[in-house]
């Protein structure tokens, strides 16, 4: 896979506007005032093609996106947009041999307002697909993935937070191992404040003839306000012997041990509650390995703690 | 500088302190001993506010003001610094952010601007290598997977850090090899001044030999039984507590 890189943005305004110009590869996106459809298609593996999305409409966003990254093809997509506006994005995704996608989004959204991201990826075999999301506001969030490993070798590692004031989030994980020696690795976590109520279901389905399968799932909410739910669902549905899948799920509220050792250093309540949620948040922004991102995402979580 | 008279304090309900009166001067180091359980880390926690522990009667003054009426956060910003028995880990937040935030914390108090990157890496450097902590241990989160001796060196990092005027270390030598306690304590004897005074509970007169205390204290059931000087803690090391 080549070193070569090339940045492009796709910016959402009264239009689909593209900003940087490609090679080989294709992106094809057309429609107006917030309704926009197309396509991103990856043939050249000469080149590590990284997406930029940028928001800067004043109608709500619908998107519907088929992406194909074809053999040994790199896709990188970045959203780090603001959505005043309400978004709901449906993805179509398909991955060909030995290609990578890496997803990033750091976003926020209007307190007041409605969003929903639909995301169907099939993975062949050693594809892999990393998928970080963080985001922050929303009255009413709803996130559905679906993740088929079609092939030997084909892995998967993602990351979602979720940090509200006042939202209604149901975020919905399905990874399905269709072949032998898939690999997914999910971390959840979640911090409710005020009168929000989160729910994440995660369900790792492991086909009977998917030997050598290793899955990790881990969920872990952060309950800050007496009004705040989360609720946290992991489920295992394994057919399959030699398999290694673990997975775990804890929520509650902050450690008083910990508050009272970084109030005991001069931080006050207000901050070391700020702390807290960094270190619950900042313990898996770790798993991205891509640098600037991490920076990025680190930033992040300190902007919205 | 402190002053405890007649304190009384629970812990889920259970007596610990009992009638404890102490008084700390400016610039004196006073060593605690005593079995466990005989209430040693309960005025730890209490002279630093810990919730859990709740004081019944009594009070406690700390540069002429009431300590009882601070929460911990202005307790530390007052001058009271606490090493603990067991630093609390704090997963996903570096050490050095971490230090970073509770120098800022400190200077702004004091209407100091916070620290420039450059200025508070020398300052990291220059303390970290008088307690050999190696650079590498602040890119770490806060204690995560430290060993015994790294806890309790990087509480010693966090006191010279904030230049506290009373100190309490809870059991900081343990945990510590022969090595680490030399170089704790040697670190600990530099920052002693006429201005810092040091409360030092501890089990052993190993840290004592290292860090001469002005005063030794004998804790039984939650109360002070014997006072002395140094001598009263080489009596103990040698007869135990019954003796």
């Amino acid at each position: 896979m080549s070193e070569k890189i090339l940045n492009c943005s796709l910016i959402f305004s009264d239009v689909i506007e593209l900003e940087g110009s490609l090679t080989k590869n294709k992106i094809n996106l057309k429609g107006e005032q917030g309704n926009f459809d197309g396509s991103i298609k990856l043939t050249d593996s000469t080149e590590r093609l990284i997406v930029n999305l940028i928001n800067k409409s004043d109608f709500k966003i619908n998107l519907s996106l088929n992406i194909d990254v074809g053999p040994n093809c790199f896709l990188e997509i970045r959203d780090e947009s603001n959505y005043d506006n309400g978004s709901e994005f449906k993805i179509e995704s398909k991955l060909n041999k030995d290609s990578i996608f890496e997803l990033f989004r750091l976003n926020k959204f209007n307190p007041e307002s409605v969003n929903s991201f639909n995301h169907k990826i099939d993975l062949s075999g050693n594809c892999e697909f990393r998928d970080f999301n963080f985001s922050n506001g929303s009255q009413e969030m709803n996130s559905k993935t679906i993740i088929s490993l079609k092939e030997k070798n084909a892995s998967y590692i993602g990351s979602g937070a979720v940090i509200s004031n006042s939202t209604n989030a149901k975020n919905e994980l399905i990874i399905n191992h269709l072949s032998k020696s898939a690999k997914s690795d999910c971390s959840f976590k979640t911090v409710s404040r005020g009168k929000s109520n989160i729910t994440f279901s995660g369900m790792v389905f492991v086909d009977k003839d998917c030997s050598d399968t290793e899955s990790t799932q881990i969920s872990k909410g952060l309950v800050m306000d007496e009004e705040a739910r989360i609720n946290l669902i992991p489920m295992l549905d394994i057919n399959n012997d030699d398999v290694v899948c673990a997975h775990g799920a804890a929520s509650g509220k902050p450690d008083e041990n910990i508050l009272f050792y970084l109030k005991s250093r001069g931080i006050s309540k207000e901050d070391a509650e700020k702390i807290y949620i960094e270190g619950f948040l900042g313990e898996f922004v770790d798993k991205i390995s891509n640098d600037e991102m991490q920076k990025k995402a680190f930033n992040y979580i300190t902007s919205i703690s | 500088m402190l002053e405890i008279k007649k304190l009384n304090v629970s812990v889920e309900d259970k007596h610990i302190l009992k009638d404890l009166s102490l008084n700390i001067g400016k610039g004196e180091i006073h060593a605690i001993m005593g079995p466990n359980g005989s209430g040693k880390s309960t005025i730890a926690h209490t002279l630093a506010g810990n919730p859990n522990y709740l004081v019944q009667s009594g009070q406690i003054e700390f540069h002429n003001k009431n300590l009882l009426e601070l929460d911990p956060s202005d307790r530390s910003l007052l001058g009271l610094f606490l090493a603990f028995q067991y630093p609390i880990e704090l997963p996903g937040v570096t050490n050095a952010t971490y230090l970073k935030q509770i120098v800022n914390v400190h200077r702004k108090k004091e209407g100091l601007d916070p620290i420039d990157a450059g200025e508070f890496l020398k300052l990291l450097r220059e303390k970290s290598k008088r307690l050999d902590i190696p650079m590498d241990m602040h890119s770490r989160f806060v204690n995560t997977g430290f060993s015994g001796g790294e806890k309790k060196k990087n509480e010693v990092l966090q006191m010279d850090l904030l230049n506290p005027s009373l100190v309490i270390m809870d059991e900081t030598d343990s945990g510590l090899d022969v090595d680490a306690l030399k170089s704790t304590s040697e670190a600990v004897n530099q920052l002693r001044s006429s201005d810092r005074s040091f409360i030092i509970i501890t089990h052993y007169l190993r840290l004592l030999e290292y860090i001469e205390p002005d005063f030794v204290h004998v804790f039984q059931d939650g109360a002070i039984v014997e006072s002395g000087d140094k001598s009263l803690a080489s009596r103990i090391d040698q007869e135990g507590y019954a003796g």
